[in-house]
């Protein structure tokens, strides 16, 4: 699909369908203005978030007067670059200056910064127009759950399921058009896990290619801030002006920002993937292998060469990854657990309190896990220029208060792409019977954010997955 | 090796030393959370060479002062 092809523009409810690619072309042109595009923005979130409650907080008029700035610019032919005048969001995890930030908690209900996180500065000031704050998971960790001050986001493509977590109504939102991008956390697969299940495409990126400074951490050695977007080549757009060195950030790594909408060739000739199989076969739901497969079958139709793989079970990454999380899960909740325990939601409380029961051998112990499960995994790409997966193991979960169940076992399929902390993009490549959408992910090199996006805008130019609509849109 | 899962006992004695001083409520909910996570850290608890290593770097020039 040409994603840079104009549609015809009749109404709002038009504009909100367009991609940052189409809106940066027509704001170009002068046929679009960013003023106009924030407006039906605004009005798709009231006309259709009461069904979604993606969003915490809208920001309607710090939205009005950026987009106006926005439109200044670009009448004098000098925008700041391709993500000026695109209305995005943040999940409320990230802090913003003057803007309530909850981490969907009542532990942090009245918390307004006085500063913006380095990720929000920097979409901020490459000219996008920040529209709210979507709701997550507690602490982008405790969930769903029915026990907090603000309900669960609930997913477009069928609202009584979920749209995955813990970046919920990041995905939520850009898959009902109601913002074109967002921001998402992801520790363990939260960007990567509600792009799934919502039909988007979701990006986390090397651990220390976007600062977290300003973000409430969940895991510090895994914290990761991605974008989430209707498409790959608009990924390309948003990491572009987020991604960047943080010299505040003890994990923010010195290493340039490419143009990533360069790498999108289009071509994956010769590209070798590693398919590692034993992540899905064995586990995923038959449409999501058989989906999988499809996907990768079609990879290869263009040129690239696969091979089966097998690593180490998943579960491995999910026992090293949760101990890890535990732990620092609990150094950073434990005054407010023995202070206010009633503040908390279930769910987080009850993993931050397992958390206090876990040795400091058994935190160190999973760190020297973590090493040899990288390093089993760096070593294909020795022979492989991505490895690829299932997104995730099932379509979207039903929203069902009753069945809210402490560590839900969850194979969760995108973990180990966290424990080695290199990019990996969730890419939508089916539908479920019942109408929900399914993913696979493609992983890179460290720093190959480009080689992973090249693959999955090649896939999204012959496939058209990812132009449906949810029902709500 | 045979595993025997800590008492409600044991966690009161595991609580107590990481200062969790909860009413019955809760500590019916870190019984259950404890339960939850035993078995992955006696999967945990392998035998590793000495020098592995953690994955943990500290870089020193991260923390000199910016200005």
């Amino acid at each position: 699909m040409d994603h840079a092809a104009p549609k015809s523009i009749g109404n709002s409810s038009q504009l909100t369908e367009l991609s940052i690619v189409e809106l940066k072309t027509l704001y170009a042109a002068k046929s679009l203005s960013p003023v106009d595009v924030t407006e039906a923005t605004l009005k798709r979130i009231e006309d259709v978030d009461a069904n979604l409650h993606s969003f915490i907080t809208v920001t309607s008029d710090a939205a009005r007067t950026a987009a106006k700035e926005s439109e200044a610019r670009y009448r004098a032919g000098t925008p700041i670059g391709p993500f000026d005048g695109i209305p995005f969001a943040l999940k409320d995890n990230v802090e913003t200056a003057g803007i309530r930030s909850t981490s969907h908690s009542k532990l942090l209900f009245d918390n307004v910064p006085t500063e913006d996180a380095h990720v929000a500065a920097r979409l901020k000031a490459a000219g996008g127009i920040l529209i709210g704050k979507t709701s997550t998971f507690e602490f982008a960790l405790g969930g769903p759950s029915w026990d907090l001050p603000f309900p669960p986001a609930l997913n477009p493509w069928d609202t009584k399921h979920l749209p995955g977590g813990s970046s919920s109504g990041s995905g939520a939102a850009v898959a009902a058009r109601l913002v074109p991008a967002a921001i998402g956390t992801d520790t363990g697969g939260s960007v990567r896990w509600p792009a799934a299940v919502c039909g988007i495409a979701g990006l986390k990126p090397t651990y220390g290619r976007i600062s977290r400074r300003g973000v409430h951490p969940n895991t510090f050695s895994h914290d990761h801030c991605g974008p989430m977007t209707r498409t790959v080549a608009d990924c390309a757009v948003m990491l572009g002006a987020a991604a960047g060195y943080d010299a505040y950030d003890p994990g923010s790594i010195d290493e340039p920002v490419p143009d990533y909408g360069a790498a999108l060739t289009g071509s994956v000739a010769g590209l070798r993937i590693g398919l590692v199989t034993n992540w899905y076969r064995e586990d995923a739901a038959p449409e999501v292998t058989a989906a999988v497969d499809a996907a990768i079958a079609v990879l290869k139709g263009l040129g690239a060469h696969v091979a089966e793989i097998k690593l180490s079970p998943l579960s491995n990454y999910i026992d090293a990854k949760t101990t890890i999380s535990l732990s620092e899960l609990y150094a950073i909740h434990e005054k407010d657990l023995k202070e206010r325990p009633e503040d908390f939601g279930y769910l987080l409380r009850t993993r931050v309190m397992a958390g206090g029961l876990i040795r400091a051998e058994d935190y160190v112990q999973a760190m020297r896990w973590r090493t040899e499960l990288a390093t089993e995994m760096m070593a294909e790409f020795r022979r492989f220029d991505v490895l690829a997966t299932a997104g995730w193991l099932t379509p979207a979960e039903p929203a069902d208060p009753d069945g809210v169940d402490f560590f839900k076992k969850r194979q969760v399929v995108t973990m180990p792409f966290s424990l080695a902390g290199i990019p990996a993009l969730s890419v939508p490549c089916g539908f479920s019977p019942g109408g929900l959408p399914l993913a696979f992910q493609i992983a890179g090199r460290p720093f190959d954010e480009a080689t992973v996006l090249k693959a999955g805008d090649a896939y999204q130019r012959v496939t058209d997955w990812h132009t449906r609509k949810p029902p709500i849109a | 090796m045979t595993r025997k899962s800590a008492s409600r006992e044991d966690i009161a004695v595991l609580a107590r030393v990481a200062g969790l001083d909860f009413a019955p409520k809760y500590f019916d909910e870190l019984v259950e959370a404890y339960r939850n996570i035993e078995p992955m850290l006696w999967r945990l608890r392998q035998g590793r060479s000495r020098a592995d290593e953690p994955a943990h770097v500290y870089d020193p020039r991260k923390f000199m002062p910016k200005d």
